[in-house]
Formats: C-alpha cells, structure tokens, sequence
C-alpha cells in the first residue's frame, strides 16, 4: 500500500453549521490525529464541494478521507470517489438533528464523531475480491414438478445453462397427476385444464436445459460459483460443476393412516382428496366398496392440517382443491351433491371468485368441525357453528379428507446419514428453544421443544452437503426449508441454494411457478456476484471477506460451529477454511473468535476497538457519563437515524458505532469499553429466536447468548451487570430509539460512574 | 328465533338443499347465501319467527326438512323487502320466503302448525271471488277455519270492535263489494294455472 494521504472533509449544510462549532472540529482532526488537509465546505454534496474533493484525489494530494457529515446510509453515490476509502462521520441526523445546537455536549459528541471516524479511517481498506476459481454459470434445479420445471425454462430464457435432476422416471410431480387445474388466469372462475404437459414439452425441448430423470444427488461440495455436485443415475456416478442450485424437491402428503380420528380406514369410501384425483382423471367416480355411482359427497377440510397434534400449519392448497372437486363432481351429474365442510375457508385474492362459483353451481359450504366421520353409515357428524348444533351429514356416497402437504425438506427414498450428521443437524436448526450451540459459550440444554419429533420431515439429505456443519438444507420450524419466508424468500441458510415451491411453504402450481421465477433470479444473482467476489443478500456488492490468520488461530472451531450459513470449513489439521463466495460478510465468525485473528479488510476487530478508545472520557466528577451503543447496521442503525430526521432527541452521552450484525460483536470491545471508562454498554440489535428478524439468521441469538455470560466478565471487574444491556429494536421502531437509549442514560446515570475512568 | 334448536337426531334429508335450489322461486340464489345475517338483523318481526332468514337458510343446507318446512318464518314475513333490498349477496329473500310458504302449504307441512295459512286461504278465497276481499266473510272464513266452536268464540270476542267498525263506517252491512269484471279475472286466474302448469311451478 502507498502512502496513506488522509484527509478530513467538514460539511456546514443541513443545519450542521449552526449546531456545532466546526472550527472547532476541524482543530480535533489535526491536532490531536495531525491530519494535514482539512476543509470546511457549506455543502459538500453540491457539486462545488464534490469538485473539490475530487481535485483533491486526482492531484494525488489525498487517497482516504473521511466525510464528517451526513450519515453513512445517504449520498453513498456521491461520496465515491474511485478507490480512496472513505469513511462518514455524521453529524446530521444524530449530532445536529437531535442534539441542542450550540450545547457543550452537543460540541463533545461532534468531536467524537470526528475522533471515531479518523480513527476508523487508519484501519480500512478498500477490499480486494476473492473470485471464485473454476466458475460456472449453470443452475442446477432439483426436482421436476411445476416448481422445477418452470425454474429451468426461466434459468434457461435468462440465458443460463441448466441441469435438471428428477429423482422418478418422469416430468411433471404430482401436478401431473391431477385431473384438472384450478382456475389460475382470468375470470379465475372455472376449473381449467392441466397445462402441465406443455411446460413439460417445453422444458424436453429446450436445449439449454439437461434433463436427467432417474437421478440422485449423492454429494455437493464448493461454494456459489462452484459447487461440485455428484449425480448417481442408476448407480453411475458423474460429477458436474454448478454455479447455483434451485430446491424444488416438493412435497409429500401427510401421512392419512394417521386420520384415524376422521374416519380414515373405517371404508374404503373414506378416500383421500389425492385418491379423488385419481378417479377424477379416470373418468369412473364410483364407490369403491360396491362400484355405485357417486352422487352424494363430503369433503373434510383440514384433515391434518392446522391441528397441533398433526400438522400446525395451514396446507393452503386443500381449500381450493375441495372446491374444485366438488365442482368437478357436481357438474358431471346433475344429480350429484356436494358437501364441504370446512372450518374457515382459506380462499385468498382471486380464488373468492372460484369459491362464489362453487356456491352458485349448488357446492354446499358447511361452517364447522367434523367431530365424528363413520364411515360405516356413511356420515360426517360436524359442529356446525351457524346453527350452534351438531348436524349428520349422512347417508353418503364417499368422503374426501383433504390431507395436506408435508415438505420434501429431506428425501424419503434416501438412507438417513449418521444422526450426529443428520436429524441431529437438522433437530437443532428447527428447536426454537435449544441454545444456539455457541461453542465455549453453551447454556445448558433449555426446555425441551415438543414438537421437534413433527417437525423433521423423516429422510435423507437431498444435496448431501459437504459442510462442515452437516449434509442438510436447515429447516424451519414445521420442516420447510428456508430461512424468512417474508424478509428472505427463497433464501436458505446455504448461500447460493435457494428453494422454491412448497418446500418452502405450502402452495399451489401458479403460486409455485411465480416461486420458482423468484428462486431462479436468485440463483442468477448468486452467480454473478461470486464471479465478481461480491457478497450475497443483504450485503449485496460487499467485496470484503473474512481472512482467518492462522499463525494465531488456536483451531478452537468457534467459527466453524457458529456462521449461520455454514461457509467455514475444516482441513485435514483442524484449521478452519473459508469459502467467500458461501459467505454473507456477517462478521459472526469474527465475533465468535477468541484470539480476533478474523478480519475483514474495512472491518475488524482492531478497528472498533481503537474507535471505542479514540473517545475521549471525561473523568468521574464531570457528571458527564458515556454509554457506548453498538447498533446493527441493518435495523436499529437506520431507526436511530429516522429518529434523528424526525427530530427526536435523546442523552448527548451516548456514542454509537454501527455494526455489521450483533453476531459480530467481540467480548473484546465489550470489556475495552469497560476498561476506558464507558458507564453503560448497550448492544442494539434484530429479534432473535424462532420468529427473528435478524438478516444474518441467527447472528442475534449467537449475541445474546454470548452476552448471557458478560455478567461474570462484570462481575469480576466489580461492576454492576446492568452496565451492559442488549435491546431489539426494528427498522420500524424510530420513535422508541429515543426512549430506550434515554431509559438506559437514566439508569446509568442514576449509578456510580464507572470506577476505571481514567486508569 | 325465540325457539330452542330442532332436534337434530332426526328428520334430515341430504337432499333437501339440493331441492329448494332448484324448486323453490329464488332457490338458485339462495346458494350464494353468505350467512351476513343481514337479513335477520333487518327484519322488522324477526323475534316473532321461529328462525329469522339468515338460519332458516343455513337450516336448507343442513338438510333440516322437517323444521324449515313447518317453521313460521315463511308465514310471518310480511313482504317489507328490507332483507331483499340489504342482502350483499343479492339473495331475494321476501320471494323465497313466499314459495317456502306455498310449496309448505302444498305438501301438506304448514296445516299442521299456522294460523296463518287459514287466513291466506280465507283471504285467497275472497280476493278471487269478488275481486276484492271483503272484510266480514274474510274474518268469518278465519275464524270457522278452526271448527264451529272456536269460529263461534273468536267472533264473540271481537263482536264489539266489528260493530264499532260499522259505526264508523269502516265497514258495511250488506252484499259484499266486487269488481266489474270478474269474468276476466276468472280467466286471468285460469291462464295463470294454465301456465304454472306448463312451466311446472307447481
Ligand atoms: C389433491 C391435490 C390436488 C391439487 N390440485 C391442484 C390444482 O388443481 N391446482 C394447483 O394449482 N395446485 C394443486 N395442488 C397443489 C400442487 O400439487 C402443488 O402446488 C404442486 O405439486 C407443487 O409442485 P412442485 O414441483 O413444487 O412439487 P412436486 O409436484 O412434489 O414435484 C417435486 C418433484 O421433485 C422430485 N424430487 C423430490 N425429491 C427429490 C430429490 N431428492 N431429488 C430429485 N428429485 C426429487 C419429485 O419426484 C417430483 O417430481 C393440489 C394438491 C393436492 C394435494
Ligand atoms: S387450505 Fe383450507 S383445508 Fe387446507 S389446511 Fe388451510 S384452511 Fe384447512
Ligand atoms: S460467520 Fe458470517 S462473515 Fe463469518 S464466514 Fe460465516 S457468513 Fe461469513
Ligand atoms: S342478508 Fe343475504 S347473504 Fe346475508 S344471511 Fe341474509 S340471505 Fe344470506
């Protein structure tokens, strides 16, 4: 690296000037950090002051700065200026915007913005990529059903090659099954034909796309941009290099041998509505017990579904299959009557028209719970919740239950592997309650979770991943795969693996072939980013990648075990490896390790550490405490500032420096705080546990578990354990900002100062 | 919907439903019956039925023949269409109560419980004769409807305002009023029969 040429550029715009006395922050940068240039500009985003700084760093006078003015988060654009790093000390939203202008506090917190900025700016970089070596540019889908095939024609018109793998000897899934569709175009009203022959023709067709049908995979190593995937078709194994994948492995109906309770069983006019279909497609509806036309049916809603001793969640598809059953029932004979009873009928945006369809062709809709199916008269018995009784539906032809869908998170057909490997894999990734295992840090065993027996779909893994962390897809709660359904579609928890379909959560083919759309742009995005070197969701462009030094790592694996996307592995001498292009530059790994030997080259331990030391701290009788805010950049940092632009105001005391994720957080900076001086410690940070918000998955629970031990750290210091506090707080949280940092001020205050001030 | 539930344990046809959608005047649209309750909250006598429309409705579905065919709900609406005009689904509910009431009457279920369908009866029977409904042999009609005795009661006790009627000439003594043309009223009725036969309305 050349000569570093910092310099220190001081924004007077927005209200800034008539806050603080910029003079005054100018004197700061160069005398106590001897930055030569510093200049003062009274906006430095015109194109005046953009045209200064830019003369600046072509004349060769300056080739790092730091921009003390508005927030990082704004005029990310304008503040480029080719590869100079540049570091922004705001002033705006949480000095001038928030603060009392003109106030002595206001002043001190002003100066140690600067003082945290120019400090940040010694220990930056701009980030040289880690390209990926062997890259490949195709999309490897696996499973041919709607979701799978949709997916390889869309990678395919995108321009991509395709490797389409099936398990079974043919296209389509269950959707080829299925005697006719539900309404999925306009007027959303009649059943429609099944298509699905077509996309299968299509995807046949289709030279970009290679289908192998009988196939499995046994084996995917490497990372986006380079997996290595081994395919095993009819026991020959080749492998192929790809650059992402798409999961549309499906589902499985549940299991309705364990229906009993609704009648399953008692007749072999008790069917399932996947059976129905059958007899539908054929053409022969008759009874199966004595070959008797059906001419009376009911449909039990639910069977399974949305009962916490079967299945908790909603299936979402069997609503609007019944109705198009009994449609199909109901219009092949006129005789015919069709009874649907049902709990809540979950028939969302244009499936209202096809259920007031259902209605008009004479579909009956019962409102209530079946209590008692018999299938020897024949009757299902229901509380109907209209009248306030129980009603018999009865004597009839046959009786559908509509079981629902169980995802193909894991493989059926395949061997489980070991269990420490496998169901234990995926057992802990669904335990809401298990302590995130944080290796040096565990908790005890926590409360044992009732359902995590129901919520493993039974089965091998579908990739068979070579990760250290286990060959399986993590899974959620009730078994889908996949990491935030609203926030992170698509996304699982193994960068450049996305899912699709209901694998994901339950859904029909339209819902499933827009799925499929959405997983395989991720799939592209993945692709490119890791030719460029450039980190996936939610730190999109992120060139930096954790760089381990082995000469101190002490090969204590705590960062193998703790990155939430599984992106380290291990070699032969129990050294961790990374593999950039899985990871999500969250900076857990680097949290997690003990010796802080992980760093990025623009943030590392060594970093915000020294920024926490450039502050300065008055002593003991000034009444002037500190409370150190370590906020995560992705929800709490933006709250702070929308409170700032609302123009909230909270304790000048405070100082706060983002970070990457709360998972990044260090021990070190904690008890460095402590050391300086700083009076309260608040870590500000996404939700954790089974309903978290964090972007970085687990990165939260991982600090809050680490943070669970501070209080002996505290202890052993002589320090009251309220010193140090963790808080969530979501992007939509900007008018609390001001009241949780003041009743954590309040409370600090309230104490004796810190007793290490000025050791 | 003063009355206790029916008892469920018997009387249900699972064809019934299927019935009324296709035999009873508005029964297709009945199927588009959302159970808003609209109906039932606008109805200006709905304490006075047995079930207001909203379950009566959900009753056809249940297949409950036996209640909804002897209910009072057909005979005590009194064709104010607040229901009608209401319902969000569209469901002409007045017309539906109307042919509940007819085709109870013809099956032979309402005789057995209302009041009301003798007076339909004596009203039916003045109105086609004359033209017009004679206010006296009307009530007479009513009142003998329940058997010599009860018709003899039922007249004493309302003897005094019939007079007070006469008094005040809201009611005449003599032959009963008719219309001019009461040959033509005849064959208006008959084609009607004739056409309700043909289209099978009955
Ligand atoms: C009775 C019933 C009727 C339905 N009717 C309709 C309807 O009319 N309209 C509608 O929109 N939706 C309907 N649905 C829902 C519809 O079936 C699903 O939305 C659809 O099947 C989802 O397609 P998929 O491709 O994701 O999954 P699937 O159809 O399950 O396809 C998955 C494919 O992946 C393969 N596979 C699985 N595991 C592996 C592996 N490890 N390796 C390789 N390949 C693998 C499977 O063999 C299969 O070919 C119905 C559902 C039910 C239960
Ligand atoms: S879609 Fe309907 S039947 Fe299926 S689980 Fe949901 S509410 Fe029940
Ligand atoms: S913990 Fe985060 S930064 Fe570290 S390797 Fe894993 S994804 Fe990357
Ligand atoms: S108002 Fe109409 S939709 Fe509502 S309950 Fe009455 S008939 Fe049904």
């Amino acid at each position: 690296m050349s000569e570093k040429k910092p310099a220190v550029y001081l924004c007077k715009g927005c209200g800034i000037g008539e806050a603080v006395d910029v003079d005054a922050l100018e004197t700061v940068a160069k005398s106590e950090f001897k930055i030569g240039r510093c200049l003062q500009h009274a906006a430095l985003c015109s194109d005046d002051g953009l045209a200064t700084i830019r003369n600046d760093v072509e004349s060769g006078s300056v080739n790092r700065m730091v921009i003390a003015a508005c927030s990082h988060r704004v005029m990310t654009d304008k503040f480029q200026f080719g590869a100079a790093p540049v570091v922004r000390a705001g002033l705006r939203e949480q000095v001038a915007w928030s603060q009392p202008a003109k106030a002595e506090d206001t002043q001190m917190l002003a100066a140690d913005q600067i003082r945290m900025g120019v400090t940040q700016l010694s220990r930056t970089e701009t980030p040289a990529p880690s390209v990926v070596q062997e890259f490949s540019r195709t999309v490897m889908v696996v499973g041919g059903g709607i979701t799978g095939l949709t997916a390889a024609r869309e990678a395919a018109k995108a321009g991509y090659p395709v490797l389409l793998v099936e398990k079974t000897d043919r296209l389509g899934g269950w959707a080829a099954k299925w005697s006719a569709r539900m309404p999925h175009r306009p007027p959303y009203r009649d059943v429609q034909p099944n298509d699905v022959g077509k996309l299968v023709t299509a995807v046949q067709a289709d030279k970009q796309i290679t289908v192998k049908t009988n196939t499995l995979i046994t084996r995917t190593a490497g990372q986006p941009g380079a997996f290595a995937v081994t395919l095993s078709q009819g026991g020959q194994e080749t492998t192929e290099r790809v650059g992402a994948i798409v999961v549309a492995t499906g589902w499985r109906p549940y299991d309705a041998s364990k229906l009993g309770h609704l009648g399953h069983g008692s007749s072999p006019d008790v069917v399932t509505g996947i059976e129905l279909e059958a007899m539908l497609k054929a053409g022969t509806l008759t009874r199966k017990s004595n070959g008797a036309p059906v001419e009376r049916i009911a449909f039990v809603q639910c069977a399974g579904s949305r009962d916490p001793d079967h299945l908790p969640y909603c299936s979402s598809v069997c609503c609007g299959v019944s109705i198009k059953q009994a449609l199909q029932v109901v219009t092949r004979s006129p005789k015919a009557s069709a009874y649907i009873v049902y709990e809540e009928l979950r028939t969302p945006g244009t499936a209202e028209e096809f259920y007031r369809q259902a209605q008009k062709a004479g579909v009956i809709f019962m409102k209530g719970k079946a209590g008692k199916v018999d299938g020897g008269r024949m009757t299902v018995t229901y509380q109907d919740e209209l009248l306030g009784m129980d009603v018999p539906l009865g004597p009839l032809d046959m009786i559908v239950l509509a079981t629902g869908m169980v995802p193909n998170s894991t493989n059926p057909d395949a061997p489980a592997v070991e269990p420490e490997k496998g169901e234990a894999q995926l057992k802990d990734d669904i335990n809401p309650v298990a302590p995130i295992k944080v290796a040096g840090y565990l908790s005890g065993e926590g409360k044992a979770w009732p359902h995590i027996d129901k919520g493993v779909p039974p089965g091998g893994p579908i990739l068979n991943l070579q990760y250290r962390q286990g060959p399986h897809i993590p899974i959620l709660a009730d078994g889908f795969s996949d990491s935030h359904y609203i926030c992170f579609p698509y996304e699982t928890r193994r960068s450049g693996i996305y899912t699709a379909g209901p694998v994901r959560r339950p859904m029909d083919m339209a819902e499933s072939a827009e799925d499929a759309m959405g997983a395989v742009l991720k799939a592209i995005q993945a692709i490119e980013g890791s030719k460029m070197g450039s980190s996936l969701h939610p730190r999109v462009g992120d060139l930096s990648f954790p760089k381990i030094g082995h000469d101190k790592c002490t090969k204590c694996r705590r960062c193998t075990v703790e990155c939430p996307f599984g992106a380290i592995d291990e070699d032969e001498q129990g050294r961790p490896v990374i593999n950039p292009s899985r990871c999500r530059r969250c900076g857990t790994c680097m949290g997690a390790c003990p010796v802080q030997t992980i760093t990025f080259d623009n943030y590392n331990p060594q970093m915000v550490n020294a920024m926490i030391e450039a502050n300065e701290i008055p002593d003991e009788f000034s009444e002037k405490p500190r409370i150190l805010v370590l906020a995560c950049e992705n929800d709490a940092y933006p709250a702070i500032d929308m409170a700032g632009i609302n123009r909230h105001q909270w304790s000048p005391f405070v100082r706060i420096i983002p970070v990457r994720c709360l998972g990044s957080v260090t021990m070190q900076w904690i008890s460095t705080a402590l050391q300086k001086g700083y009076d309260g410690i608040m870590l500000m940070g996404c939700k954790s546990g089974d309903d978290y918000q964090c972007h970085f998955v687990k990165g939260s629970g991982i600090a809050k578990e680490r943070m669970s031990k501070v209080g002996e750290t505290l202890k052993s210091l002589m320090l009251e354990k309220e010193r140090v506090t963790m808080e969530e707080v979501s992007i939509a949280d900007s008018h609390r900002v001001p009241e949780v940092v003041n009743k954590f001020a309040e409370l600090i205050g309230a104490m004796d100062p810190n007793p290490m001030k000025g050791f | 919907m003063t009355v206790a539930p029916p008892d469920t344990s018997t009387k249900y046809d699972l064809d019934f439903a299927k019935w009324v959608y296709e035999n009873i005047e508005g029964g297709d649209k009945l199927a588009l019956c959302m159970q808003c309750g609209v109906c039932s909250g606008s109805c200006p006598i709905g304490v006075q039925m047995d079930y207001g429309p909203r379950k009566l409705f959900m009753m056809i579905r249940a297949g409950m023949k036996e209640e909804v065919m002897t209910s009072s709900t057909q005979w005590n609406c009194t064709s104010c269409y607040r229901c009608v005009v209401r319902c969000p689904r569209s469901v002409p509910v007045t017309y539906i109560l109307q042919d509940l009431a007819a085709k109870s009457a013809e099956l032979g279920y309402a005789q057995k419980t209302n009041e009301n369908v003798n007076f339909a009866r004596s009203f039916w029977w003045s109105a086609k004769t004359f033209g017009r409904t004679d206010e006296r042999l009307v009530t007479a009609l009513y009142y003998f409807s329940f058997g010599l005795k009860e018709g003899y009661q039922r007249g004493l006790a309302n003897l005094k305002i019939a007079l007070n009627f006469v008094k005040r000439g809201r009611m005449h003594i003599g032959l009963p009023h008719r219309i001019k043309g009461r040959r033509q009223l005849k064959a208006i009725l008959a084609k009607a029969e004739e056409i309700a036969k043909r289209e099978g309305l009955h």
